[in-house]
């Protein structure tokens, strides 16, 4: 059985793995659609037994405090990303100004099979923004204001943006470049309730020209709407994109009509009527979950905190001797093996 | 439009730096002509070196070293004032175009070069083969524009700090061990091998060289740690395979394999120099590469 783990645990598994794993990465470099995970994950566990049975039979490992540690610290790493992959959320979120978050307006979702629902205990209000651009409209901080409860039944203000992201229940909110100008629109049946939602036009500045989108009233006709924007957009000088400075016109095609709308004002259409209350926008989000980060993290540090503390007992002192043994200009014999 | 007339003429930066890379010039002019002259001393010293009691100048320092020492410390003390008025005109480190990387490993690479310089005699004649390697990046330099690049709002980060003067550290240890590794090779050859006769047996270079490898080794691994914090700070993702993650992932993986094989093995002393100077290239092609085959070297960087 020794031996067996012996076997599991050798040096040249343990190069084989590493070469695997060598192989996995260059597959999986950019993503590439068609890779399976198990080029990476298949590696990872035979490394992951290796490491483990090393440790357990090895006593160049064992016996050595800090080459012990660095080796637990792998050992731990490799295990803390797999609970992480298994548990898991990344997705997309688009958020109109003045709007809860919703679990359900999440896009894009990819997560592991473990994981749970935090996302419901997650609430907040969009608030507005502005994102700084140097000239040549090259994209500077974004600040991003969000309300969250804070437990006593009111809302506290937070600014997020960048490299800062919102924080709730470990889900991990940033901003992204991806935001834009959202119309508020109510459309009045003949018959029923008025209903009053936003349509989000495309990402802007990225799509300044194209700010259209399409809408069908229910038992209507379909609707194509361009927004005619006024932000103060400068090419050649540094600019701040602010929704609360920006002003639209709406164009609203209804087959041959074409009818522009300021806000407040409404369009008589086959069934209902249509009003443009408002010009808002929304923001995106990256939305990212995992619960190992922190413990990631602690484990890495100190992995290499354990390789230090080997390197600094085993040649802290020895480097000193090679100095003084070199400025005698004596050549001095080796085995050719590290100490 | 910006002419080339007008970057140049901004640019008031480039004095320094100019006059930096003529002090590490300098530096390798001096160092090669040095060991060509010293084997005949050294040999001297060497063949008699039973009796032989050096001065206790001749201890630490040869005739050339500290002329050596002299011109590579300038270089890094023009060069850092080269990057102190860049900073100061655009507001920003050398952090995101090609021009201001390559000027600021220039710095690192010399800076740390300087110290183990100063600090370690045994590997003071690899100078020969490191001095210009850095040169590289000097000729390089030359050949590029200094735009001025804005900062991309990712990297208004403490950890982008961290990261990127962890993996300065990795590259010059990485070049430290490359030189040593130099050394070794070139002392099969007729022609070099008199250069390096004062020097410590090719087993000591190699056990040296490995040290500064494993050294390496532990700032890329920390250099990888604070790059993936400020990653998942910036761009929402701790690891993205990205252009540079997994090129500086495998060249991490390399350099472990390496220290796994040289530290169990009876690795010659040859394949051991091959295999530092692997890593050392690999590291390079990481650094410098990327820009040529990624549009952005990490996801999000625009």
């Amino acid at each position: 059985m020794k031996k067996f783990l012996r076997a599991l645990g050798s040096i040249r598994l343990a190069l084989v793995g590493m070469v695997l794993l060598g192989v996995g990465a260059a597959l999986s470099y950019d993503n590439p659609a068609g890779t399976p995970v198990w080029v990476l994950v298949a590696p990872l566990a035979l490394l992951a037994i290796n490491l483990f049975c090393a440790i357990a039979t090895n006593p160049r490992i064992n016996r050595r405090p800090g080459l012990l540690v660095f080796h637990l610290g792998l050992f731990a790493i490799i295990v803390l990303a797999g609970i992480g992959r298994l548990t898991h959320l990344d997705g997309q979120l688009e958020i109109t100004e003045g709007s809860a978050f919703s679990p359900d307006e999440l896009t894009e979702v990819k997560k592991g099979p473990f994981h749970g629902d935090g996302l419901s205990k997650v609430a907040f209000i969009q608030g507005s923004y502005t994102v700084e651009y140097n000239a040549g409209m090259v994209r500077g901080l974004t600040h991003s204001q969000v309300l969250i409860p804070d437990g006593r039944g009111g809302m506290i203000s937070r600014v997020v943006g960048d490299d800062r992201p919102l924080v709730l229940e470990g889900y991990r909110f940033y901003t992204t470049y991806n935001k834009g100008f959202a119309p508020v629109l109510t459309w009045m049946p003949d018959q029923g309730e008025a209903m009053t939602g936003t349509i989000h036009m495309p990402s802007y500045p990225l799509f300044d020209y194209k700010q259209d989108s399409n809408w069908t009233p229910p038992g209507g006709k379909p609707l194509r709407f361009w927004l005619r924007l006024d932000t103060g957009l400068r090419q050649d000088a540094a600019w701040l994109l602010d929704g609360k400075k920006a002003s639209g016109v709406l164009v609203v095609n209804a087959g041959e009509r074409r009818v522009e709308l300021l806000p407040g004002q409404s369009l008589r259409l086959e069934g209902g009527s249509l009003r443009y209350e408002r010009l808002t926008s929304w923001m995106g989000y990256k939305v990212f979950y995992d619960p190992t980060l922190h413990w990631l993290f602690v484990a890495s540090v100190v992995a290499i905190m354990g390789l230090g503390a080997h390197f600094w007992r085993k040649f802290g002192v020895r480097m000193q001797r090679t100095h003084e043994s070199s400025i005698t200009d004596t050549p001095v014999a080796s085995s050719g093996r590290m100490p | 439009m910006n002419t080339f007339g007008d970057i140049i003429g901004r640019a008031t930066e480039l004095p320094w730096l100019w006059a930096g890379l003529v002090a590490y010039g300098l530096a390798t002019i001096v160092v090669i002509a040095g060991v060509m002259r010293m084997p005949h001393r050294a040999a001297g010293a060497m063949a008699a070196h039973d009796s032989y009691v050096p001065s206790e100048k001749a201890r630490t320092w040869h005739g050339h070293e500290k002329l050596v020492l002299v011109l590579v410390s300038s270089g890094v003390a023009l060069i850092a004032i080269a990057l102190a008025e860049r900073w100061v005109r655009i507001g920003h480190g050398p952090f995101v175009n090609l021009f201001e990387l390559l000027m600021s490993q220039l710095f690192s690479l010399g800076l740390i070069f300087a110290i183990t310089y100063w600090r370690v005699p045994a590997m003071r004649a690899s100078a020969v083969v490191a001095l210009p390697l850095i040169w590289v990046l000097g000729i390089w330099v030359l050949t590029l524009q200094p735009v001025d690049t804005p900062l991309p709002p990712t990297y208004h980060n403490d950890w982008l700090w961290a990261h990127v003067g962890l993996g300065k550290i990795f590259l010059s240890l990485c070049l430290i061990g490359t030189g040593l590794a130099g050394v070794i090779l070139l002392r099969h050859s007729e022609r070099f091998a008199p250069w390096f006769r004062h020097m410590p047996a090719n087993e000591v270079l190699d056990g040296l060289a490995w040290r500064f490898m494993l050294l390496a080794f532990i700032f890329h691994s920390l250099m990888l740690v604070a790059g993936a914090v400020w990653a998942q700070d910036a761009w929402g993702r701790y690891w993205s395979w990205d252009a540079l993650e997994t090129s500086s992932f495998l060249n991490w993986l390399l350099l472990g394999m390496g220290l796994h094989a040289r530290f169990t093995y009876r690795v010659p002393l040859r394949a051991g120099a091959v295999l530092i100077i692997a890593v050392f290239v690999f590291a390079f092609f990481t650094y410098f590469g990327t820009p040529f085959y990624s549009e952005a070297a990490h996801k999000g960087v625009i």
